[in-house]
């Protein structure tokens, strides 16, 4: 039976809840987006039926939430709290009867950064855990980790410095870089305490998006039923075979068979990418 | 409260988080705060909004720098509450979480500068009715205290004691009908919104009872005359004004 961090909610069968709750965390630019985009269609393909949710979706909080961004008023309590009306809203509307009806839950971000953003804000830790004690254990949370050297030219080359991303409400005056190092190392540390206290499995996000993605793959092969796990072996198991891939020619034939087969081992052997102590493999050293 | 021992949530003190909630909200009155905090409780019929006002009145004639905050009226929030209540989206869990965000934003934004700044801030509502709405819903007792942590406690709580039934007579004859969530309708307790109203506030009423004793709720009898009700209440609040900041208005 599925369970929660201590609290239950009015109304909520915890006994039913027989999908599966899969977490993608990570700190801004980690690349959450990006697996969860190639992670849903894949589970499709395998034949599974896959609901991905993200914080600010709900219909309740969403547009509340984005209003009170625009502008520079928005309190740390009241952001805290305005979130978890937003989180719980889609665990009851979303989640729930979604695990209900047997789905892959495939959730970017959780109640951990919600909980790590409030911390950095300065709320106390014991206060924003109870308030989240009503969440369902998800069966797997994956902390894609970078580090800010990685994190800084992520995000200049792709959309710019945001001023919430940045924790400009944090540190206000400064500019826009030395904050969001400030803030984004900040939310790096409660993460990296996270991993051990609710066993995040660490993933080095500074690879390859495919690499980061062969090892989700991997990992989640495991969550699922035995017949998932057989059909995408077999299909591992002739794209890797000396004869062609898929049609594919030429020169990149090789390298794909090579890729496939390194992407076999670790679903053969998938103990390689796990992180018992919470501090992942050649995950780089903390700043 | 002993500040000392507060943990700081935001840019200002409140109680300690980390205290069982109970004892550090009984602490009426001892935040720290130049101003003063004074706030009435209720179920709807009891007359306290009217209480308030006459208050509101008397301290603004003696001078004081008076602010009045509404339940459930953040700029920030109450649109998605609205919404909520509008289209019958709420849950006992995202009821009880919207209000607190709204309570969480006057806090921030209005009761604590101003507390700060030495002005009488009375309050229409406040974290009691949290308690006595939510709990009436099936929220976790223990939970839904924790969630209002940040509160800064009134100097004085008052709570305006009248039976059901007296209540429910001022009410009728003064609107027509109830709202959806006040008759608590979203908990199908009976499909007549009169019946679900008397049966959900006397819910409310019995949790208002349990917290007089919980948090040193200031008793006022809502069946006595107006005109007395308010000489008891002006009493309670002149003492505590005696050592306040008179943040007075030029007259």
């Amino acid at each position: 039976m599925r369970s929660t961090y201590g609290k239950s909610l009015p109304d909520m069968n915890l006994s039913d809840l027989s999908g599966k709750l899969i977490v993608i965390e990570g700190t801004d630019g980690a690349g959450r987006t990006t697996q969860i985009d190639l992670l849903k269609p894949w589970l499709e393909e395998l034949g599974h039926a896959v609901l991905d949710t993200g914080m600010a979706r709900s219909s309740l909080a969403g547009d509340g939430i984005r209003r009170a961004k625009e502008g520079n008023n928005l309190g740390p309590v009241t952001q805290s709290l305005f979130y978890a009306t937003d989180f719980v809203d889609r665990l009851e509307n979303e989640i729930a009867p979604a695990l209900r009806a047997g789905f892959i839950v495939l959730t970017d971000r959780y109640i951990y950064s919600l909980m790590a953003r409030a911390i950095v804000r300065g709320m106390d830790p014991v206060w924003i855990r109870s308030i989240f004690a009503i969440a369902l254990k998800p069966d797997a949370v994956f902390y894609l980790r970078v580090g800010i050297d990685q994190l800084v030219p992520r995000v200049i080359f792709s959309r710019g410095f945001d001023y919430w991303e940045s924790g400009m409400d944090l540190y206000p005056g400064r500019d826009m870089y030395d904050s969001f190092c400030n803030y984004q190392h900040a939310l790096l540390t409660e993460f990296d305490h996270f991993s051990q206290e609710f066993s995040f499995e660490t993933i080095d996000a500074s690879a390859q998006p495919k690499v980061v993605f062969a090892q989700l793959k991997a990992s989640i092969l495991q969550l699922l039923d035995s017949d998932s796990r057989e059909t995408y072996l077999s299909k591992l198991r002739a794209d890797s075979s000396e004869v062609s891939v898929h049609g594919i020619a030429g020169n990149s034939a090789p390298a794909l068979r090579e890729a496939t087969r390194a992407e076999l081992n670790l679903v053969l052997h998938p103990v390689a990418v796990h992180s018992p102590n919470g501090n992942g493999h050649g995950v780089p050293p903390r700043e | 409260m002993d500040i000392s021992s507060g943990v700081r949530i935001g840019p200002f003190e409140v109680f300690a988080p980390t205290h069982a909630p109970v004892s550090s909200i009984r602490r009426n009155g001892n935040h720290h705060f130049p101003g003063r905090l004074f706030i009435v409780e209720g179920i709807d019929g009891s007359g306290k909004s009217t209480q308030l006002s006459l208050l509101h009145k008397w301290l603004e004639a003696k001078g004081y720098g008076v602010v009045f905050s509404e339940w459930n009226s953040s700029p920030l929030v109450k649109d998605t509450t609205k919404l909520g209540k509008k289209k019958k989206m709420l849950t006992p869990a995202t009821f009880s979480l919207i209000h607190s965000t709204d309570f969480a934003d006057r806090t921030e934004r209005s009761i604590v500068p101003l507390l700060k700044a030495g002005a009488v801030v009375l309050c229409d509502r406040y974290i009691y009715t949290a308690f006595a709405r939510d709990v009436a819903r099936g929220i976790d007792r223990t939970w839904v205290r924790g969630l209002y942590k940040f509160a800064v406690p009134p100097a004085v709580a008052f709570y305006f004691r009248v039976p059901l039934e007296t209540a429910i007579a001022r009410l009728t004859g003064a609107r027509d009908g109830f709202k959806f969530y006040e008759a608590g309708m979203d908990l199908h307790l009976s499909d007549d919104s009169e019946e679900s109203f008397r049966i959900f506030q006397g819910r409310i009423l019995d949790e208002y009872e349990k917290m007089v004793p919980e948090f040193g709720l200031t008793v006022i009898d809502a069946t006595l005359p107006v005109e007395a009700q308010q000489a008891q209440v002006r009493h309670i609040v002149r003492m505590h004004l005696e050592n306040a900041k008179e943040l007075r208005m030029r007259p």
